[in-house]
């Protein structure tokens, strides 16, 4: 899709001789328009939803709201959470460091807080996927499959899949990471999850003094400062803490090889760094406005930034 | 909360305590509730949108306290020996009591509350009635005020027809060989009927929080009927509350939120509440249980003649 609206961009930019835009400023436009446009998706499925509650929107075909729920949810990414060391008891918050990729909102965090069994390794035959250990009892404490088991492996906290309970004192995992024993280990029940609720920083103290309302195993909550969670009450250790979050779309980028006949860049997606629009095709249109106006404005063509405005406008407006 | 087997309800899947789950089925978990009001009454098309969990447990919590005042009839009953200090400590989680009985020799003995002032602080006081202080200015108290003491050594008679009595062991009249009338003969000209029981009596110090008895409950065994305010001790996962209160949880839960949200208008509150009313009084009646077989025993007594 990002060479198609490039070619059009410039189809329009080079008529009547109004302009050239490189591909360095091309990208950086093209940046721009897709945060833009999907900023806006958010506060179309807001405008869609007070339609609704207006009654004046259908259902069917008719359902708009739909459209942008699925758009948005294109973004939508479920990943545990990394603990910090050293108590693992804090956080860290959706990252490109930390789960690949930086989050726009953070929709729900979920816990897994009902700790079945805990203990060290007392043995390491059979591989790397096995958890051993003689002084427990897998079956009667109730670990089933599914079950998640927290390690920490050379300093990275670690989350394993229970697959098999082989007998009281082994379990088969997933992925086979048991490369170190004896290690300390801590199981909690797969099946058995909570959402914890965000709360503001400036009603987290109140609510901790109410007993009534002060978060629970059964409802906590969390707050976040910096780029660090904080879950209330606090987690025991090595809790399994899943976020559901949106992710912004990936910088686009038209990737070229070199400079062709007439020298101009060729098209290359197949270098690295490719990055196609993330953005929807029935969004070209949107794209190749929004990146016009902002070549209008870099060439100092008024009546581009004109055109693509209002076409833009009218594109909203259609939409409504 | 899921619905389990038949071998889960049970036996408890053969853990202990075997009777965790026994008749579970009439309850609704507190998180069953906060669960349900907000899939199915809250959101983006419905009256309430964008209240925060902790707001919607607030008031389901609330709600089961209330409910748990006087709507449940789930009494909760406590029965221990009375202290040589004749104190009885209210339960952890006593909010208002029911009935308090005295047990003995098989029989469990209604008590009443006594009208008269059983306990009392006391200060330390020199000779000419000034009260003595410490070194930080605070009065200093005695182990026992002289109305406690009294009342723990049994030196402290009684206007009720037990033993403390000041006339028991008066001499009434014989009558076919048995001595009637727990009181002077000549003295009194009738019986004082609120004050007309012989078992022993006790007193609530509710902000002491203990019951205070006369002399003759020490060491003697106590039956505490009382509610409770259905918070279990503040452990979220026990709180539940009956299927027939339900609906009631969740009109309740949108008539606080809706009455103190802005620019809610006037008659959705009122609905709110009127909905909440209704479906209050429709659980009692439903958890009153009146239904033919249990008014037949009853009702067999109306033809009898009174004599």
């Amino acid at each position: 899709m990002i060479n198609d609206i490039r070619n059009t961009v410039l189809a329009v930019l080079n008529k009547n001789n109004y302009g050239y835009i490189s591909p360095q400023d091309f990208n950086l436009y093209a940046q721009q328009a897709q945060m833009d446009l999907f900023e806006d998706y958010f506060y179309a499925y807001n405008y869609q939803v007070n339609k609704e509650n207006q009654r004046t929107s259908g259902t069917g075909y008719a359902d708009i709201k739909k459209g942008y729920v699925e758009v948005i949810d294109f973004f939508s990414v479920t990943t545990p959470l990394t603990p910090i060391a050293p108590n693992y008891t804090q956080y860290n918050l959706p990252s490109l460091a930390t789960t690949g990729s930086d989050y726009y909102l953070i929709n729900k965090i979920i816990i897994n807080n009902t700790l079945v069994a805990s203990g060290t390794t007392t043995g390491n035959v059979g591989g790397q996927n096995k958890i051993i250990d003689s002084n427990a009892n897998f079956t009667s404490s109730g670990v089933q499959v599914g079950d998640i088991v927290f390690v920490v492996i050379a300093s990275v906290p670690t989350y394993v899949t229970v697959t098999s309970v082989d007998s009281s004192i082994q379990l088969t995992i997933e992925p086979n990471v048991i490369n170190t024993f004896p290690l300390a280990y801590q199981i909690y029940k797969g099946s058995t999850i909570k959402e914890v609720e965000r709360v503001e920083q400036s009603k987290i103290t109140l609510l901790n003094m109410s007993p009534l309302t002060a978060p629970s195993l059964m409802f906590p909550a969390y707050t976040t400062e910096g780029n660090v969670a904080t879950l209330y009450p606090t987690p025991a250790l090595g809790t399994v803490v899943t976020s559901q979050y949106i992710r912004y779309p990936k910088v686009p980028k038209w990737t070229y090889v070199d400079l062709g006949n007439d020298n101009e860049p060729v098209f290359d997606q197949s270098q690295p760094d490719y990055q196609d629009f993330e953005l929807f095709p029935d969004d070209a249109t949107d794209l190749t406005m929004k990146i016009l106006q902002y070549a209008g404005v870099s060439i100092r063509e008024a009546s581009v930034v004109q055109y693509a405005g209002a076409k833009e406008a009218s594109e909203i407006n259609s939409e409504k | 909360m899921s619905y389990i087997s038949q071998y889960q309800y049970y036996e408890n899947g053969g853990n202990a305590p075997e009777d965790a789950n026994w008749g579970s089925y009439q309850y609704v978990s507190l998180q069953d509730i906060v669960v349900n009001y907000q899939l199915m009454y809250s959101g983006n098309h419905s009256l309430i949108n964008n209240e925060e969990r902790y707001k919607i447990l607030f008031h389901a919590k609330r709600a089961i306290q209330e409910l748990n005042y006087d709507a449940f009839k789930e009494i909760k009953v406590l029965q221990l020996t009375v202290s040589e200090e004749l104190r009885f400590i209210l339960p952890s989680d006593y909010v208002n009591w029911v009935r308090i009985s005295y047990y003995k020799d098989g029989v469990i003995r209604p008590m009443v509350e006594n009208i008269q002032v059983n306990s009392a602080r006391a200060y330390l006081q020199a000779n000419d009635a000034r009260i003595l202080f410490d070194q930080d200015g605070n009065a200093i108290q005695p182990q026992y005020s002289p109305l406690d003491f009294a009342r723990i050594t049994g030196q402290q008679p009684s206007i009720y027809l037990n033993s403390l009595s000041p006339y028991n062991g008066f001499l009434g009249y014989e009558y076919e060989g048995c001595w009637y009338f727990d009181f002077a003969v000549g003295a009194r000209f009738g019986l004082n009927t609120e004050t007309a029981n012989a078992n022993p009596t006790f007193r609530i110090d509710k902000k002491s929080g203990v019951i205070n008895f006369d002399s003759t409950m020490a060491n003697e065994s106590c039956i505490l009927e009382y509610v409770s305010d259905g918070m279990e001790g503040g452990d979220d996962t026990q709180i539940t509350v009956n299927k027939l209160f339900e609906e009631y949880v969740y009109a309740y839960i949108s008539y606080q939120i809706l009455g103190s949200k802005l620019g809610v208008q006037e008659y959705i509150v009122n609905r709110a509440r009127k909905s909440k009313s209704a479906l209050l009084r429709n659980a009692k009646i439903r958890l009153s249980n009146i239904h033919p077989g249990r008014l037949l025993m009853n009702l067999r007594g109306r033809d009898k003649w009174i004599k």
